[in-house]
């Protein structure tokens, strides 16, 4: 068993809060350009008719990239300064870097879906899309698609249930209902980046604590990502609080669903990682009638601002 | 020596021409989103003050990412069926899989500068960001930083020089390089899709020469990826040629950029590359001065419609004697002495002014060839392109020996 890789891990960390304050000052230094470019919204729970630049996700986004990018050789660097590994760690890398691509990918739909507001069924077919490079790496990597069955199942399912192709319809279909589940949580200042913030927070208090069990290498490889995440858009959430001098777009959703769908899929703890989606499952479900149109569905389903009387008498 | 993998080569091919139907009609079918958006700009030599979508690139470069994501496992499948490969080539997976991030991510900064219009500071700062995982693949897969000294330098440097870190430098300025060059060479109907839509077949056309050499390998990889760049880009050639129904945008130049840098240095093929570029690099020497503000430049360099006769004529850059360097005196005279600059010396209510010709390859064209109508004028640049690679190829195969041992 490997041991933990700290340093790695620290760099990791130290570059994340370095990528924190570089999105603190990035956010207003492009608002104008979010503005000329006609990107931005009216806060519909303000009486001030204000332009808040929208989809502030892609700074948040872009530089999660950069500090990954520059991250990629750390975790492999003693393989060549001193030969410390036993023949290159290739799946590793290629991990890494599909992981990578599919984050990428989604980042660049989301903000291109932001720009030319695509329809509904875009939303669906966008995540499939960008989580394509992520089943073909598991694919290639591991390809493995049997499961451990619950205990009150095995009478009828057996211990081990070889899913097949239904496993890699699986993981398209966290993406697309990570990405999803947090777009529909929306509509008041600061919900969707600190949902998003608790949400990774959570994540990586697991990893810390699986880091002493047995298969740390995977929780090692979610930290890599949750600590660039959680520091980004703690930087992104410190201006789309209440009251938001920004928006984060529905690219922000889409990142951050891809990127916990990346480390749910790619760590082997997708059940878990589901559990700390909790509210964002109940909001699902109880959205479900308007979602299907059962019952008819607004354009914006989001909290309406009473007026002061209104608000005394209510 | 592996043999040439056929069959992922043809379903490649396959897919790429499935690539070039879907961006055919894709194209059309965004129109109305992008005009919504206000990605759109005016055709500025045209008299018809009609709205045509910009950054069509980001469609065939979705398309191509597509094709690209479907084809990941396609060279690999013998390895799962029937365990026809000596262990799983990672190296390669990797090699597949950090260029298509490279040049996603391209793609990406590239819409998001056609859309924020980010200054030209970043024009240069977005394709070294995106060329970070090539340089990390590279660094991991080879980290080869070693070059063959070319013969006449041989006596001053030995046989083989170890660059160091100024090889990654190299990689980094590739990708900055082919995307500006592309982007530089532009504002007739057609000429940005259609130049790279020419580099990129003769790309192909070397890749296919090689093919019987001895690094195949090399340039099968080139293929999965040129040909559906080759593809992609011919179904957006067909909207953006004369007269342009949809404009490329920065978004194209940046992904094509990218696309050959991506190329040239995973497929150790870099300095042939840049021999297709010829051109580019023509058009590029000879906009220095104006790149750096030696010689005053306008926010338009393209050659101007004149509406009587339908024709283009050159564009000119006018300033005051005063406001230019001596710098940019020497250069104009040198330029103007070479006979490759039309100079005019004036006087006006402002004082004494100059007007030049914009320095492109474009007005050069049209300098020496006199007015010439838009549709024309872009075949012969295109004519130019292929007359470029023939003479790439020429020095790739003959001169070569002057250089290397072959």
């Amino acid at each position: 068993m490997s041991p933990i890789p700290v340093l790695p891990l620290v760099i990791n960390g130290f570059m994340s809060v370095l990528g924190c304050l570089a999105t603190l000052k990035l956010i207003p230094a492009f608002k104008d350009h979010f503005i000329s470019a006609r990107l931005y919204g009216m806060d519909l729970n303000k009486t001030t008719k204000k332009e808040v630049p929208e989809s502030q996700g892609v700074i948040s986004g872009t530089v999660f990239l950069i500090i990954l990018f520059c991250f990629i050789p750390v975790p492999f660097v003693t393989c060549f300064v001193g030969d410390q590994c036993m023949g290159f760690p290739h799946d590793e890398f290629v991990q890494l870097i599909g992981a990578l691509l599919a984050i990428c990918c989604m980042i660049f739909l989301g903000f291109a879906d932001d720009v030319l507001n695509l329809r509904w069924r875009h939303k669906l077919l966008l995540p499939t899309m960008a989580s394509l490079p992520l089943l073909m790496v598991y694919f290639t990597n591991f390809g493995n698609t049997v499961i451990v069955v619950p205990k009150p199942f095995r009478s009828l399912l057996g211990l081990h249930l070889d899913l097949g192709i239904l496993y890699y319809v699986y993981m398209g279909m966290l993406a697309v209902f990570c990405t999803n589940a947090i777009n529909i949580l929306a509509g008041i200042n600061g919900i969707e980046s600190g949902q998003a913030l608790f949400i990774s927070g959570s994540i990586i208090i697991f990893n810390l604590l699986e880091l002493s069990g047995d298969f740390h290498d995977d929780h090692v490889f979610s930290l890599y990502f949750m600590m660039p995440f959680f520091f980004t858009t703690l930087a992104l959430f410190y201006h789309n609080w209440y009251p938001s001098s920004v928006f984060v777009g529905d690219t922000f959703c889409y990142f951050a669903g891809m990127t916990f769908a990346v480390v749910g899929i790619l760590g082997h703890f997708s059940k878990t990682m589901l559990l700390f989606f909790i509210p964002q499952v109940v909001n699902f479900v109880y959205s479900l009638p308007q979602l299907f149109h059962i019952i008819p569905c607004p354009r914006h389903r989001l909290p309406r601002l009473w007026g002061m009387a209104a608000a005394w008498l209510v | 020596m592996s043999p040439i993998p056929v069959l992922p080569l043809v379903i490649n091919g396959f897919m790429s021409v499935l690539g070039c139907l879907a961006t055919l009609k894709l194209i059309p079918a965004f129109k109305d989103h992008f005009i919504s958006a206000r990605l759109y700009g005016m055709d500025l030599n045209k008299t018809t003050k009609k709205e045509v979508p910009e950054s069509q690139g980001v469609i065939s470069g979705t398309v191509f990412l597509i094709i690209l994501f479907c084809f990941i496992p396609v060279p690999f499948v013998t390895c799962f069926v029937g365990d026809q490969c000596m262990g799983f080539p990672h190296d390669e997976f990797v090699q597949l899989i950090g260029a298509l991030l490279a040049i996603c991510c391209m793609i990406f900064l590239g819409f998001a500068d056609d859309v924020l219009n980010l200054r030209w500071r970043h024009k240069l700062l977005l394709p070294t960001m995106a060329s970070l995982p090539l340089l990390m693949v590279y660094f991991t897969n080879f980290g080869n930083t070693v070059i063959v000294v070319p013969k006449p330098f041989r006596s001053l440097l030995g046989l083989h020089l170890d660059l160091g870190i100024l090889y990654y430098v190299y990689m980094g300025m590739l990708a900055v390089f082919c995307t500006n060059a592309i982007n530089i060479l532009a504002g007739i109907n057609g000429i940005e899709s259609g130049q790279a839509l020419f580099i990129s077949g003769s790309i192909i056309i070397f890749n296919l020469l090689e093919l019987s050499g001895d690094f195949h390998d090399d340039h099968v990889f080139s293929l999965y990826f040129m040909m559906p760049f080759f593809f992609t880009t011919l179904a957006l050639f067909y909207h953006n040629w004369y007269p342009s129904s949809v404009f490329v945008g920065d978004t194209f130049c940046y992904f094509a950029g990218m696309t050959f840098a991506v190329v040239g240095i995973l497929g150790h093929f870099s300095k042939t590359m840049l021999l297709f570029f010829i051109p580019q690099v023509v058009n590029f020497v000879y906009s220095l001065p104006q790149l750096f503000h030696i010689i005053p430049c306008p926010r338009h360099r393209l050659p101007r419609l004149n509406p009587e006769t339908g024709k283009l004529g050159m564009s000119y850059s006018k300033f005051k004697i005063r406001d230019l360097s001596k710098l940019g005196h020497l250069i104009l005279k040198v330029v103007e002495l070479l006979k490759l600059l039309e100079v005019r010396r004036g006087h006006d209510g402002d004082g004494d002014f100059i007007e030049c010709n914009n320095m492109t390859l474009i007005n050069l064209v049209l300098k020496f060839f006199g007015p010439i109508h838009e549709r024309n004028l872009t075949v012969i640049m295109l004519i130019i392109q292929v007359m470029g690679s023939a003479v790439a190829f020429g020095i790739r195969y003959h001169l070569v020996r002057l250089f290397y041992d072959i």
